[in-house]
């Protein structure tokens, strides 16, 4: 079996006993991963002064694939965020948000089994903005024909290897008609490529309506940075919340792969939140690794224990620790071995 | 006295001190990323470079980066400037074959700056 060289990013407030939970159920999964640490975040500025140390950013390049925990992003400071940062050095244009209905946590709707490609460098996350004047600020929506292109071609290469069948461009075209119109045409010149998956395309405001009275009309989407930002919440909303909610982010060489909820520092060190977000996330990972046998046995151990409801977490209606919860899903696969 | 709820948004308008202290340039071109040597554009040098909000130079860029033909060029005057140093830069810099696609005057505003930074 290969080893796998993995960097681990804790990230901060919650995220350290996030991450140890997640790597205690990752390590029995028979995976062989070997975890290299690495600091991130808001603690990192006293020692470093910066939220991404260099050390940090080598350690990714040399492996090419990271897990990372959450991370606090100052608002209104002067301080860019460490999450853009790291998306921005290492190009992960494509962040890859599934939202699929977790069998066991009840909501109105039978079936939703979401992926959404969400642009992940451009829009108007360029940081191009200024005070016109002393009343006036703007910021430049930034759409490229390439950046658009490759995350459409990423997605729909995602579909036709994962069995998908439609996918749809969500835009406001109608009123954005350079940038909106640049990357829907982008879109429809991608799908060319690719004659057996159905397309469409989809006005945001529209498509939130849609995802909220018929997600499962919805297979892949593919967004613009700002839309896909707002969606791919509200999708996780319809699944769960934040706290199941995994993301990836995927460029030509990099891959990190991290929950998408906050650090939630006020709980930090009391062990009592859910790791499942970024558990989720590792499955995600072993997936993109090839370790599909591992990944589908943490999947199954972790529905179980939610099922049980056993030794779930306050989030869900119980009263595990983070560790309990971990610890549960782990003596789940073993009993299953 | 306010009147209309337009107007009395406008009254709470805060005046601020603006100062000039340099300009972003956007430039087209196709030959990778542009060079400005210190001292040939009058009071004005070039601060950094970004490409899709990236910052590209000075310093380290990543291999993976996938750029365009747009840069956003971002020169800082090194003394008290005004509107028609800013005109005398553009001047010289399309003397010198840059082609752009737009300027923006960078200001500050009560001393801070009124203008974002590259990642």
């Amino acid at each position: 079996m290969a080893q796998h060289v993995v960097t681990m990013l804790p990230g901060e407030g919650t995220g350290p006993e996030i991450c140890e939970a997640v790597r205690l159920v990752i390590d029995a999964s028979g995976v062989d991963i070997k975890w290299e640490y690495e600091e991130i975040g808001l603690g990192c500025l006293e020692k470093y002064g910066t939220l991404l140390p260099d050390k940090t950013i080598k350690n990714i390049a040399k492996n090419k694939v990271a897990l990372k925990g959450p991370t606090t992003t100052p608002i209104g400071t002067g301080h860019k965020s460490a999450n853009v940062t790291l998306r921005k050095v290492f190009d992960l244009f494509a962040n890859v948000r599934p939202a699929k209905l977790i069998p066991v946590l009840k909501r109105p709707w039978d079936t939703i089994d979401i992926i959404n490609f969400r642009e992940n460098t451009e829009d108007s996350y360029a940081a191009i903005e200024h005070m016109v004047s002393d009343e006036v600020a703007q910021c430049l929506k930034v759409i490229t024909w390439p950046g658009s292109y490759r995350i459409a071609d990423f997605a729909f290469q995602w579909a036709r290897a994962n069995g998908r069948k439609k996918v749809y461009c969500v835009h406001k075209a109608n009123i954005m008609k350079m940038t909106d119109g640049l990357f829907l045409d982008a879109f429809r010149e991608a799908a060319k490529k690719y004659p057996e998956i159905e397309i469409g395309d989809v006005i945001v405001d529209n498509c939130c309506m849609q995802l909220v009275r018929n997600p499962a009309q919805f297979d892949c989407l593919v967004l613009p940075n700002l839309y896909g930002d707002i969606l791919t919440d509200l999708c996780a909303g319809l699944v769960g919340g934040l706290g199941f909610a995994p993301g990836a982010n995927i460029g030509d060489n990099c891959s990190i792969f991290e929950a998408v909820h906050g650090s939630a520092p006020k709980y930090a060190g009391m062990k009592k939140v859910n790791p499942s977000a970024v558990l989720v996330s590792g499955i995600m990972m072993l997936r993109w690794l090839k370790e599909t046998a591992a990944a589908d046995r943490i999947e199954k151990a972790m529905f179980a224990v939610l099922h049980e409801r056993k030794h779930v977490t306050y989030d869900v209606g119980g009263t595990a620790t983070t560790d309990e919860y971990a610890q549960a899903i782990v003596d789940h696969m073993h009993a299953k071995a | 006295m306010a009147t209309t709820f337009s107007e009395a948004a406008r009254a709470t308008r805060k005046k601020k001190e603006i100062k000039l202290v340099g300009v972003d340039m956007y430039i087209v071109t196709e030959r990778g990323i542009p060079t400005f040597p210190d001292g040939e554009f009058g009071p004005f040098t070039c601060e950094f470079i970004s490409n899709r909000g990236t910052k590209v130079w000075p310093g380290f860029v990543s291999p993976d980066l996938m750029m365009v033909n747009w840069y956003r060029c971002r020169f800082m005057s090194t003394r008290d400037v005004t509107d028609a140093d800013v005109d005398a830069f553009l001047a010289v810099l399309t003397k010198k074959g840059w082609w752009w696609s737009a300027a923006q005057k960078l200001w500050t505003h009560d001393g801070e700056a009124a203008y974002s930074k590259a990642y």
